[in-house]
């Protein structure tokens, strides 16, 4: 149980650690690129950044490249559930029902992203985006200069000085970046007034990422931008999201606490019960020892002597069973625990929360619990001190009467 | 060595009070083998208690040595019990779980005999009452009753005690080896001018052996002496 509970406490501290200060704004309704809702002004987040706790507001803004306005080609390959996905795609076909035939020689489009900061970009899978080749542009300019994903860059045989075609206008590529996965390597970013120019959505943004001050800022200031942006915005933190995902961790980090607490008690009592038992049996010996001369601190010595000697062995063999049971343990708590977040996270890509849940979801199944020398201290320690209360008190107890009455009542 | 005076003993049982000792008073010289002898019941090892210092008395005093063991602390007492006397008891009261050796070693170490030489005492001891060296290897539970006897008497002797308190210690044994148990008590008394008090209930025995003093006791009263 000490191991079960510090693997899920390591992994809690692991996840918080990780958590960012930050707020993430949204058009109501909108889920990644399956669209809903109404963008967002770059007015209406300026009236967030005057607002308490309020650090910094990058903004962004998410399009696709279509394919008679780019030279671009795709570097992701549909396969077949992306062939399946575009062939449902809910748009009726001139005869105004839904299209059954899957397109062949679909191919997805190109994610194009404007920010407003290039300090925290994130990938659409949560993962940092790291520059690997040139340099970043300077976002609040408007320029026709584009950072590349790496497989988009390698597909086209393009590198940092190259030019390509988006939005019909030549766009200079300034940096490659690589953000750890396929789809995230398959985009382009821009500056925001860029994109909002090239693309026609002048002073829209489809997010917006608020920094404040402190983590425990985080909900109110989540409070405070609902209360401006009103029902046009989700405003989500990952400290509301990490939440979620913590919390059965943290119920798991209960169940191992109390489990942990009940077995030490009952290990006290158990020795205590033992060793009460063990010194009232024994209570002719103690006579005699004191006949010849023991004195009470020598009789109670040996007593919890033979305690923590036996509590020792007890340790020696509680260890083994522990480090072949802890782990097991631990996956069964994580698994029983573990349905109540397992429809979270499974969304489309597209957004950064869902992103960050499905990794969290993914952390869940990767705790495990070892046993370190802290844990074994820990655990010798609360053994040595559970004996030596057994067995001191009883032995205390016996050792005061006198050894006359012990041995004329045997 | 010995001064026992006024001694009264009383045990509440229910709403009377049971009197086991009543006005005991007697002294015993340096060297002497004394014999208190009295029916079961009679107050002969309460009394006995009271000079090893394993109870206290109602009332009165024994001094040993000049010193009143009813006014010594409990760590006094147990250094007491220790260095100035040795027990012999009826049931021997060896410690079951350890050698002949181990046993007599014990009391040494509670004596705070020098680690180095309890071995060498406790081999020495135990050959004197006739213990062999492959008995002495063995633990209680594989030894005679005359032979746990003479470990107890190795173990009495351990510490160079002024004073020896048997409690019955042959009623467990055969008439044949209880003479000799006495025998043996009876010549360190002489040899190590130590101070012996043997409580029986066995005239026979405690009359045959020249004792130097018999004490009577009835009914928790010296009747006798």
């Amino acid at each position: 149980m000490l191991a079960a509970r510090t693997a899920v406490q390591e992994k809690i501290a692991s996840v918080k650690s990780s958590i960012g200060n930050t707020i993430t704004i949204s058009p109501a309704g909108m889920r990644g690129f399956e669209g809903g809702g109404e963008p967002l002004t770059s007015s209406q987040i300026d009236s967030v950044r005057s607002l308490p706790h309020v650090v910094s507001v990058s903004e962004t803004l998410t399009d696709r490249l279509g394919t008679s306005s780019t030279n671009l080609a795709t570097a992701v390959d549909a396969g077949s559930l992306g062939e399946r996905f575009a062939g449902r795609s809910g748009i009726p076909d001139s005869a105004g029902s839904a299209p059954s035939r899957t397109p062949r020689n679909f191919t997805p489009p190109i994610t194009s992203l404007g920010s407003s900061d290039l300090t925290n970009l994130q990938s659409f899978g949560g993962g940092e985006i790291s520059i690997i080749g040139g340099g970043k542009f300077d976002p609040a300019v408007d320029a026709e200069v584009a950072l590349l994903g790496k497989d988009l860059a390698e597909k086209n045989s393009l590198s940092v000085g190259s030019t390509f075609q988006a939005y019909d206008t030549a766009i200079q590529v300034e940096g490659i970046f690589d953000a750890g996965n396929s789809f995230s390597n398959n985009m382009i970013i821009l500056p925001l007034r860029t994109i909002q120019r090239l693309s026609g959505q002048v002073g829209n943004i489809t997010s917006a990422i608020v920094q404040v001050d402190d983590i425990d800022n985080a909900k109110a200031t989540v409070s405070s931008i609902q209360e401006k942006l009103g029902a046009a915005a989700d405003v989500v933190s990952q400290q509301d999201t990490s939440g979620q995902a913590l919390s059965p961790l943290e119920s798991i980090k209960n169940i191992s606490t109390f489990s942990l607490l009940g077995a030490l008690i009952a290990g006290a009592v158990v020795i205590l019960l033992t060793m009460l038992m063990i010194v009232r049996e024994r209570r002719r010996e103690i006579g005699v020892l004191k006949a010849i001369g023991a004195t009470d601190f020598v009789v109670i010595t040996q007593f919890v002597a033979e305690s923590i000697t036996l509590t020792i062995i007890s340790a020696a063999v509680g260890t083994v069973v522990g480090l072949l049971a802890s782990s097991p343990i631990t996956r069964m708590l994580v698994e029983n625990s573990n349905s109540s977040i397992q429809t979270v996270g499974r969304g489309m890509p597209g957004g950064r929360m869902m992103g960050f849940i499905g990794e969290s979801n993914t952390n869940w199944r990767n705790i495990q619990a070892s046993v370190g020398w802290e844990i074994l201290l820990y655990g010798l320690v609360a053994a040595i001190v559970i004996a030596f209360i057994g067995s001191v008190v009883p032995a205390w107890m016996v050792s005061r009467v006198r050894p006359a009455e012990v041995m004329r009542s045997e | 060595m010995l001064k026992v005076k006024n001694l009264f003993k009383e045990f509440p049982s229910g709403e009377i009070k049971v009197k086991a000792v009543q006005d005991i008073n007697f002294e015993v010289p340096e060297g002497a083998f004394a014999s208190i002898i009295g029916k079961s019941g009679s107050g002969k090892s309460t009394l006995l208690s009271f000079l090893g210092a394993l109870d206290q008395p109602t009332s009165g005093t024994v001094e040993v040595d000049g010193q009143d063991i009813g006014k010594m602390s409990e760590r006094v007492k147990a250094c007491y019990r220790s260095r100035k006397i040795g027990f012999i008891f009826q049931s021997y009261n060896l410690i079951p779980n350890l050698s002949a050796r181990e046993n007599v070693m014990l009391a040494l170490e509670f004596g705070r005999w020098p680690k180095a030489k309890r071995f060498e005492r406790a081999e020495r001891l135990l050959n004197a009452v006739g213990i062999t060296a492959d008995k002495q290897l063995r633990r209680p539970t594989r030894l005679s009753g005359g032979e746990q006897q003479r470990v107890a008497i190795a173990r009495a002797l351990a510490n160079e005690p002024k004073l020896i308190l048997a409690d019955e210690p042959t009623g467990n044994l055969d008439s044949q080896t209880g003479k000799m148990i006495f025998v043996l008590l009876h010549n360190l008394a002489r040899t190590e001018k130590t101070t012996i008090v043997v409580v029986t209930h066995d005239l026979s025995i405690a009359g045959n052996t020249n004792t130097d003093m018999i004490f009577h006791l009835k009914d928790g009263k010296m009747i006798k002496s």
